[in-house]
């Protein structure tokens, strides 16, 4: 992927001022990657080759680092974001039927995004608030007490783009 | 460091602490299987085929990795007891139902009794041992190859699965991988012709059989040391510890008598012709080229293949590309036509396709050549007598029958014609060196207007220069073939020897001297001797001819503004006598 | 800008005087939780209502609104304890807080209608420490949760802290923290056990330099929220312990490694950090005793793997999460091949108490092989979900019913799953006679044989050891009739795979293969050969995977076959799942105990459910994809699942007995 010269310059400049802020240190790395991807939305080939660059790190290992961990993407995630708790708490209260009717409605199974973009939806293994499960978030607010229903709401209210009410306050 | 008894199998031995068992078990001569481990590398221990059942003799037991797990004063190892042999069985089931059953896993499955394992056999070429990925970082340094994903999706791949910028090319990966899932192949079309290298091509190797002295030596333009400090493997097996990486050539002075100058020919470039096309299109070959990729040795194994890979379906011959050539090499090269014919001949042996040799002159001169030529026409072969004048990409309705067009006068008929052909052959000339004219300053000899060395006389010493001592052989002296070229190597060999029995040479009469009392230093006559006779003597402060050198042609004798150096029997009273008799007849 | 270092012991104690002086004077602290659960639910909303409405009342000098980390009751969020009376506010919402304002904090009167209500005797309970689900804990570690502000040292200085830390510094040698601690019998909290003075012992005797020391915050267990709720109640608790530890082992670098997913524990533990700083704390030359030691905090990427040592480390280290061999322990080399000390989050809380209060206090606490609390997070199929900090000792059963509040809506406990995912192993009531009887058929007792209920061992990291199961990280998770354990042991094999670094054969491949044969099995495809098999392979993995995540990883599936092979037996022989669970074995059939409430109807994403109102429901068995959207809703428990093609029967028989009834309650409200 080559960039124009323009975009270049502005992803280095974005990617200089994340390394620095971790002073390149190779236990920040993943932080730095995850500072990345918050800004992109993914993480760009050209970012990762030049976050290589910056911190004397083989090509060949932050590409590792970006496929193996979870929280890294390297196609662009949907404008919305929905993550499942199915952790075991979760999943003993079926969170497996939000997770199933979640990927029929959308028509994309978990990990994947919607052929317009508007929406991803990955699983997650746990999110540490058992008392609302099954719950999932959207773009960082939780939902708990999760039931088809309230997700046919919220799916909706998503394809309508209007904001979805939100039953907590966002964590990040 | 300190030493431990340990047993493996019943068998005592003793070992240095912290060492692996594997290690010890090589010692005792007992093997244990492994997939993933490499000697000078460090233990991966992912394929878990080397476990082994450890014991302390009392009651603790436990399953470990042969590769790396250190010993320690006391240790009793079991390499095959039931709980282990299940064990590498059952993993190597598992593998299988992934993987295809390479030769590697192939001799697994034998070894422990496996012929029908339970979840079927896959298809997959890669067992995940990772050695491909820690050569390149551990050992080449290069850091071209990574694991990517997780789990089930984990693999191997270069970032982005896109060409890898940091991969040096070196090919350990697919030297190493077990399988052949990591293969080298050529970039863009199989065969490159100008790119086929005769013998190995490691790094480090023995050049050729008869190189002396007769050991390797490593190409620093493709050892992996050179290039990344890294690997270095060599110097880790070798026994005598003979590698050494910072060896530099050396300089020597050495006395010598007598001297056979052998500097070979050198292969004429045919891409200045442009008709010809040389360089511009596939399947145009010099005539070196065409012989390295006949060599057994050759990448091709022999077999006479174009560009793509394919046979060609026919092939074009063409003579005196760059001899006999008014505007390139006026001479004749001598060897041309019968290695040309011998191309026809090996074509016809090798293929099924169509020869056609087009030539100007068959110069069949020596032992066996004109029956041979006769042969050659025997054998279906198109002899036509015109040059080459032009090779063109043939049109898209003749490229039936060929790719590339040669376009000829066939003086016999009187007819132009367009040949389509798969693949032509220039027979290029031999021409002179390029240093050539380097190395006769050197030795003191002389090069003709063709570029060759200049024998003392064409006739009668063929093998002497006009510098005494320093012989020819070879086609520095002329374009020749092998048994010439013998037959001079001999002679040349024959007179230095002669030389050196005698310990003394003769010298020519005529030489010029140098009158010490009326030399002013001035040093003019040094730099004008084409023969760098002349030295100066620093103690003394004048300068000196060395007689030996010494041609007599004059040029010091009439520089010297002195009059200190007389020539001998060309004096300037000698000469005036000669001119006043002249004059008066 | 005020300087705020703390230089010397004396200056900490100058500051907690101070702080004490000015908080006491009387004020009510409304203390609103705001843990990632209660936020969840809601709290910050109720936050900013009570800031109003004390505003609008005017009483801002007398009462203080003070956000704190988790209280542990997460089912009954948000909640709101007024302190120092103590009076106990569930399920508040913003509407609520004028009430609590006007009547409580005014007038002193409680709103009734937001107190606790005791499900058994169903009495209100007014105070925080009398409610049955706190009223066993004893919150050694957590308590301080419910008092403080995470985000202010000044809260964790007025409550003692850092005294431990001052005491260690500077009256007691390395060695004799190291000792202290040995003494006390902490075990490592995360699950492995390993008593924790013998690994300082071991660290600082190792040759190296620098030495590390690490907090292994990668709370990867699903349904474990402890660690998280530590760090985002109480950091310093976390700060101080690492601060004494390093002095003990004599290390100068510290990290804590946490999870990816807890972004409000990273929030807090950076501010906790940078307040230690500014306090001296933190850095060189700490309370003038010569020592320096900083931290650095770090994120995991999203890997379950990240949470075994070597794998913490190479991430750490900015390499993928693949462990290594453990043969070379990491206190010997670990991060960048030097002596590492890694404890976990609630192992290294315990520290500062330990030392503040000393070893003879603490191991008089707990049993004779496990000393001190643990916290539990239940979750799952009980009342009471939340965080629980208990005396080791205590039995399940006291946890479950007596703090947890048994299982909810009537329904019948099976079985509780501790340890997470890797190693998990299950705790069932093995007198039931089912279990009876799986035990017998496994071969592991007589029939005649009596056994102790393991709901009656003591909680202690020997006792459940002993019969082959474990106390784990401190996940508990309940599970009722409504849970097949087929499906849990393909759940987990399912988690493991995804999770798995892919690195060592026997963890890739092995669980890929026991997946399609759990897989096989809940379809109904299974074979008693399979039962042999799943042995097998789990054998194989146990003896040789690289890590413990492949070498416990059968644990839940031989856990399963243990307790329950009958379940098993039924999948495989009859093709049924008896707890209704596993689709392709299952039809939903809606029986004559259907209210007609109507709600099913638009959950069912195939539109197979027909019915008017206030008639009965039917599913149609054609269309219906078994999703369980309709089983989840029903609030009548009408929703049968039953065998596969049993559906119209039920449906047929329920056509008879239907009768409209006027009012009908919804069953076992919870």
């Amino acid at each position: 992927m080559s960039l124009p010269m323009e975009a270049r310059n502005e992803l280095e400049q974005v990617i200089t001022t994340i390394v620095d802020r971790y002073q390149a240190k190779p236990t920040a790395l993943i932080m730095a990657l995850q500072d990345i991807q918050r800004q992109y939305n993914y993480l760009p080939m050209e970012a990762l080759r030049m976050v290589a660059k910056k911190m004397s790190l083989p090509v060949a290992q932050l590409y590792g680092v970006a496929t193996f961990f979870k929280a890294f993407s390297l196609t662009p995630k949907g404008k919305n974001h929905i993550c499942v708790c199915t952790g075991t708490a979760c999943h003993v209260r079926q969170a497996s039927v939000i997770v199933d009717n979640l990927a029929r409605a959308l028509g994309i199974e978990p990990g994947e995004t919607t052929p317009d973009g508007e929406i991803s939806f990955e699983t997650v293994n746990c999110l540490g608030a058992c008392a609302l499960g099954p719950l999932l978030t959207l773009n960082g607010t939780y939902h708990g007490n999760m039931t088809v229903p309230k997700l046919n709401k919220i799916l909706d209210k998503l394809r309508a783009k209007e904001p979805v009410e939100e039953i907590a306050e966002e964590v990040e | 460091m300190a030493q431990v008894s340990i047993t493996i199998d019943g068998q005592s031995i003793e070992v240095e602490e912290g060492s692996y068992v594997l290690q010890a078990a090589e010692q005792l001569g007992i093997r244990i299987p492994t997939l993933c481990y490499y000697a000078h590398m460090a233990p991966y221990a992912a394929c878990r085929i080397c476990v082994v059942e450890a014991w302390d003799g009392k009651g603790w037991t436990k399953i470990v990795t042969a590769c790396n797990y250190p010993v320690w004063d006391g240790l009793q190892i079991f390499t095959d007891t039931p709980r282990v042999i299940s064990a590498r069985r059952l993993n190597l089931e598992m593998l299988l139902s992934r993987c295809a059953p390479a030769p590697v896993l192939q001799q697994l499955m034998d070894e422990l009794g496996i012929t029908e394992p339970r979840w079927g056999i896959g298809t997959d070429t890669c067992i995940m041992c990772g050695l491909c990925v820690r050569m390149c970082d551990e050992v080449v340094g290069a850091h071209a190859l990574s694991f990517s994903n997780r789990g089930i999706d984990r693999e191997v791949s270069t970032p982005f699965k896109l060409e890898s910028e940091d991969c040096i090319l070196c090919g350990a990966c697919a030297r190493y991988c077990p399988t052949g899932h990591i293969r080298m192949t050529d970039r863009d079309n199989p065969i490159l012709h100008s790119e086929l290298i005769l013998g190995p091509n490691a790094a480090i190797s023995i050049p050729f059989r008869q190189a002396i002295p007769n050991v390797p030596r490593i190409d620093p333009d493709y050892c992996i040391h050179m290039a990344t400090d890294g690997c270095m493997l060599c110097s880790k097996v070798c026994p005598k510890e003979c590698i050494n990486y910072e060896e530099k050539d050396e300089f020597e002075e050495l006395e010598i008598g007598a001297v056979i100058v052998a500097t070979g020919f050198q292969d004429f470039d045919p891409t200045p012709m442009h008709p010809f096309g040389y360089g511009k299109y596939p399947n145009v070959l010099s005539a070196l080229e065409f012989e390295q990729m006949n060599n057994a040795a050759s990448p091709t194994g022999g077999r006479i293949l174009m560009e793509n890979g394919e046979e060609p379906r026919s092939i074009a011959i063409l003579h005196c590309i760059g001899s006999r050539d008014e505007n390139q090499h006026k001479y004749c090269s001598r060897v041309c036509c019968m290695y040309a014919l011998k191309f026809a001949h090996l074509v016809k042996e090798k293929t099924n396709a169509e020869v056609y040799q087009l030539y100007i002159d068959m110069r069949t001169f020596g032992k066996g050549y004109e029956e041979f030529y006769q042969r050659i026409l025997t054998e279906g072969v198109n002899v036509i007598r015109g040059k080459g004048a032009e090779i063109v990409p043939a049109l898209p309705e003749q490229s039936g029958e060929g790719n590339l067009l040669v376009r000829c006068e066939d003086t016999l008929i009187g007819k132009f014609r367009e040949i389509p052909v798969d693949m032509v052959i220039l027979c290029t000339a031999l021409e002179a060196r390029s240093d050539a004219e380097d190395i006769a300053r050197k030795f003191n000899i002389s090069t003709g207007a063709d570029g060759w060395f200049i024998e003392a006389h064409p006739k009668l010493a063929p093998v002497s220069t006009t510098t005494e001592g320093v012989f020819l052989a070879g086609a520095c002296q002329g374009p020749k073939d092998i048994p010439d070229s013998v037959a001079q190597g001999t002679a040349a060999a024959a007179h230095a020897i002669r030389l050196c029995n005698m310990g003394e040479i003769m010298m020519d009469a005529a030489y010029a001297e140098i009158q010490e009392e009326f030399c002013s230093g001035c040093r003019i006559c040094n730099g004008l001797c084409p023969y760098n006779a002349i030295t100066f003597e620093e103690e003394k402060k004048v300068s000196e001819i060395n007689p030996a050198l010494c041609k007599a042609c004059g040029t010091c004798v009439a520089a010297c503004p002195s009059g200190a150096i007389k020539a001998r029997h060309f004096t300037d009273e000698q000469i005036y006598a000669q001119i006043e008799g002249i004059l008066a007849s | 800008m005020t300087n705020h270092k703390l230089n010397t012991p004396e200056d900490l104690n100058r500051l907690r005087d101070l702080l004490a002086k000015q908080r006491e004077n009387g004020r009510t602290i409304i203390t609103v939780c705001a843990g990632t659960g209660c936020l969840a639910c809601g709290s910050e909303p109720v936050t900013a209502a009570f800031r109003k409405a004390i505003k609008e009342a005017g009483l801002e000098d007398k009462v203080e609104i003070r956000t704190t980390g988790c209280h542990g009751f997460c089912e009954r969020g948000p909640l709101v304890v007024l302190r120092p009376e103590g009076t106990f506010y569930q399920r508040v919402k913003p509407a609520d807080t004028k009430a609590i304002v006007e009547q409580t904090i005014k007038n002193g009167q409680l709103v009734k209608k937001l107190l606790y209500r005791d499900p058994q005797t169903k009495e209100i309970i007014e105070k925080e420490e009398d409610i049955p689900f706190y009223r066993k804990q004893m919150r050694l570690v957590f308590g301080k949760n419910g008092y403080m502000d995470p985000t202010s040292i000044n809260d964790y200085i007025a409550l003692g802290g850092y005294q431990a830390l001052a005491k260690a510094l500077l009256t007691m040698t390395p060695e004799q923290t190291i000792d202290e601690v040995s003494k006390s019998g902490l075990r490592g909290r995360g699950g492995g056990g390993y008593p924790a003075g013998r690994k300082w012992a071991s660290c600082r005797r190792a040759k190296g330099e620098p030495k590390y020391v690490i907090c292994n915050a990668d709370e990867g267990d699903p349904g474990a929220f402890m660690d998280r709720s530590l760090l985002e109640g109480n950091p310093h608790a976390v700060i101080e312990g690492m601060i004494i530890g390093a002095y003990a082992i004599g290390s100068c670098n510290g990290y804590v490694y946490v999870r990816n997913e807890y972004p409000l524990a990273v929030k807090n533990l950076n501010i906790a950090i940078a307040a230690a700083r500014e306090h001296g704390l933190l850095g060189d030359n700490i309370f003038g005793s010569g020592f320096h030691f900083d931290i650095d905090v770090s994120r995991g990427g999203g890997a379950f793997v990240c949470g075994e040592s070597t794998a913490l480390m190479a991430s750490l280290e900015g390499k993928i999460g693949e462990p290594r061999a453990k043969y070379i322990h990491t206190i010997d080399a670990g991060l960048w091949d030097k002596p590492s000390n890694l404890n976990n989050v609630e192992t290294w809380a315990n520290i500062p108490l330990i030392i503040e209060k000393g070893a003879d206090w603490y191991s008089s606490i707990g049993t004779a092989g496990s000393k001190g609390t643990k916290v539990f997070a239940l979750t799952g199929r009980v009342n009471n979900t939340g965080l629980v900090e208990v005396p080791m000792g205590i039995t399940l059963r006291e946890i479950l019913y007596d703090i947890g509040g048994g299982v909810p809506r009537g329904k019948r406990f099976k079985a509780v799953q501790t340890g997470g995912p890797s190693g998990g192993t299950l705790i069932v009531e093995t007198r039931d006679s089912k279990v009876h009887d799986s035990l017998v058929a496994h071969g592991d007792i007589k029939k005649e044989d009596e056994v102790v209920s393991l709901l009656d061992l003591p909680v202690d990291f020997d006792e459940l050891t002993k019969v082959g199961s474990m106390m784990g990280s401190g996940g508990m998770i309940v599970m009722d009739q409504d849970s097949c354990m087929v499906d849990v042991a393909k759940y987990f094999l399912n988690f493991l795979q995804e999770e798995s670094c892919g690195k060592c054969l026997p963890c890739r491949e092995g669980l890929r293969i026991m997946l399609e044969i759990l897989t096989r099995i809940s379809d109904g495809k299974g074979e008693m050969k399979d039962i042999d098999t799943l042995e097998e392979i789990s054998q194989v993995m146990i003896d040789t995977s690289l890590c413990q995540l492949g070498g416990s990883a059968p644990n839940p599936v031989l856990s399963t076959i243990r307790y329950f092979r009958q379940e098993y037996i039924a999948h495989i022989v009859e093709k049924r799942c008896p707890a209704g669970v596993c689709k392709a074995l299952v039809s939903h059939a809606i029986d004559e105990t259907c209210t007609g409430c109507h709600i099913c109807h638009s959950a069912c994403p195939t539109n197979a459910i027909y019915g008017e109102t206030k008639t009965l429901h039917i599913i149609d068995q054609e269309k219906c994809i078994q999703c369980g959207a309709c089983y989840q809703l029903c609030k009548f428990d009408s929703v049968k699942r039953v065998k596969r093609g049993e559906g119209d029967r039920i449906q047929r028989i329920a056509k008879e007995k239907w009768q409209p009834l006027a009012k009908k309650q919804p069953a076992a409200a919870a």
